[in-house]
């Protein structure tokens, strides 16, 4: 999170700096800044990370920060562990992906449910107008990762795979074009959510279906409405309060995936 | 070409599919890999018929990352034009200079039919861009039928498939409108310094726009590597190339 805000900072830095200057050195400088940026993060941060104790938390925040200290004890009231993903603006895809595909390694029930709507899915975006050929790959990975949880895989194969850049950005690419076609396909709900006089098709040609762009309430609806599973986020930040407010995504669903969210990125929680 | 790549490699998976959806050329665009590089392509494009480019067969490379899909590729234009420089990356926002626009779910056709669709729009001092007079855009248009590839063996006379005479706007033609006009948003929507150097779609009456954006969902693809590397094949041109007008005058 913080280091999404660096890299915008950044990035913004880098842009006003090269005013004037021609836009291919201009592109190519910011071009060279992200990639460094990103491979500074990619360091230090695996894509999906161990399930931690969630006392982790208690050292990212100053002990006399109180406003954090307090929301962090009031999480510790409803949760135990937490699983990081990596802040390179796909953490929600990749967080909700490996939380939910984890649940299905002792959910058979769910998980044929699932498999059923991910396998139908395909069809739906390309009778949409998606390009049948460009998007197969995406979705054979995606398929690929359910058939392992099927098989009874271990938890470690499932986190290796999600550890593996390929495999892991092309669920990402599945889940943010599932995403996106849920949103065109009920464009006439969702236009009235949408800033900026764009169409829906326009957001998510520049907000959904780009890598790294990150997501909102509305990339959170979409998703949890595209593949029926109910999503609850915890919302931790500088507010009053001192307890951390959640929401649920689709209202009043039962939530089987519990995300923690700090501002600009998202963590997997544990009960 | 199979033995020597990795199939198992997204890229090399990717690359092989669009090489045999791509195989037979279209009266609009035609694009293959090198013999001897599948992450190299020569690509040639019909000039839109309601345009200074009419009548023009244009030629060029397309260069893909490693990272292909999830990166774009790079696009040079190699037959002189009058709107994009000969020999240059070009500087759309669907070009691998604005990666972050490009859509992973989006195809090398993406790209070419981008560039048609933003043969018609002005340069407005673009880096890659030209605004060359429409008297200037049309004897090149002419002249491009002359150009013949020595890298892939392409002949333009011979590139593409005849196009049919009829009056209404194919598929095609309102497809790359609608992509030109898509990706110049994009730009405007992004940082001031890149709207300012990003060409703003024009030509195209807001009527074809409406009917075309009605059918959401579409895309395919398009890309381009700024990882590229390779010095551009020298193309030959049948005759001396027409003098750019910086040259002309008095």
């Amino acid at each position: 999170m913080a280091e999404e805000q660096q890299q915008q900072q950044q990035q913004e830095t880098v842009q006003r700096d090269m005013e004037g200057v021609n836009c291919l050195a201009h592109d190519e400088a910011i071009m060279a800044q992200q990639d460094r940026i990103q491979q500074e993060i990619a360091i230090s941060n695996p894509l999906v990370s161990d399930r931690q104790d969630l006392s982790v938390l208690n050292s990212e925040y100053a002990q006399d920060d109180t406003v954090y200290q307090q929301k962090i004890k009031d999480l510790h009231r409803k949760y135990s562990c937490i699983r990081k993903t990596r802040p390179d603006g796909n953490c929600f895809y990749r967080a909700f992906g490996f939380s939910h595909l984890e649940s299905l390694l002792d959910d058979s029930k769910e998980l044929q449910r699932f498999k059923a709507v991910a396998a139908k899915s395909k069809l739906d975006l390309v009778s949409q107008g998606f390009t049948e050929f460009t998007i197969e790959d995406f979705h054979n990975t995606f398929m690929d990762l359910i058939e392992l949880c099927e098989k009874q895989s271990s938890l470690g194969d499932l986190l290796s795979s999600f550890n593996d850049q390929s495999v892991s950005d092309y669920v990402v690419v599945y889940l943010r074009l599932l995403t996106s076609g849920y949103l065109q396909r009920e464009h006439a709900f969702f236009q009235h959510f949408i800033e900026g006089g764009r169409t829906v098709k326009e957001f998510c040609q520049q907000e959904v279906e780009p890598m790294s762009k990150e997501s909102d309430h509305i990339h959170i609806i979409a998703l949890a409405k595209a593949l029926n599973i109910s999503i609850l986020v915890e919302y931790m930040d500088r507010g009053e309060g001192g307890a951390v407010n959640n929401h649920v995504f689709p209202e009043g669903g039962e939530p089987r995936i519990f995300l923690l969210y700090r501002p600009g990125h998202y963590d997997i929680l544990y009960k | 070409m199979e033995s020597k790549y990795n199939l198992k490699s997204p890229a090399v998976k990717r690359l092989m599919k669009e090489a045999a959806e791509l195989r037979d050329p279209t009266e609009h665009y035609h694009a293959q890999p090198l013999e001897d590089n599948l992450f190299e392509w020569h690509f040639s494009v019909r000039g839109p018929p309601d345009s200074d480019f009419d009548g023009g067969v244009y030629h060029g490379r397309i260069v893909l990352p490693p990272e292909y899909p999830m990166k774009p590729p790079s696009i040079i234009l190699l037959t002189p034009n009058g709107r994009f420089e000969v020999g240059k990356k070009i500087c759309l926002s669907i070009s691998g200079h604005h990666p972050e626009t490009w859509q992973p779910s989006w195809s090398i056709r993406t790209a070419l039919i981008a560039i048609i669709g933003f043969m018609p729009t002005k340069g407005e001092g673009a880096i890659g861009s030209l605004d060359y007079t429409p008297e200037e855009r049309r004897a090149l248009a002419k002249k491009s039928q002359d150009f013949c590839c020595e890298a892939c063996g392409c002949s333009m006379r011979t590139a593409l498939l005849a196009p049919t005479s009829n009056s209404n706007p194919s598929r095609e033609d309102r497809e790359a409108k609608e992509l030109a006009r898509q990706i110049s948003f994009k730009a405007e929507s992004s940082t001031s310094s890149k709207a300012s150097a990003t060409p703003e779609a024009g030509g195209q009456t807001p009527t074809d726009i409406q009917a075309e954006a009605s059918t959401s969902g579409g895309q395919d693809s398009a890309g381009t590597a700024h990882t590229e590397q390779a010095e551009a094949p020298s193309p030959s041109v049948e005759e001396a190339p027409v003098a750019p007008p910086a040259a002309a005058g008095p």
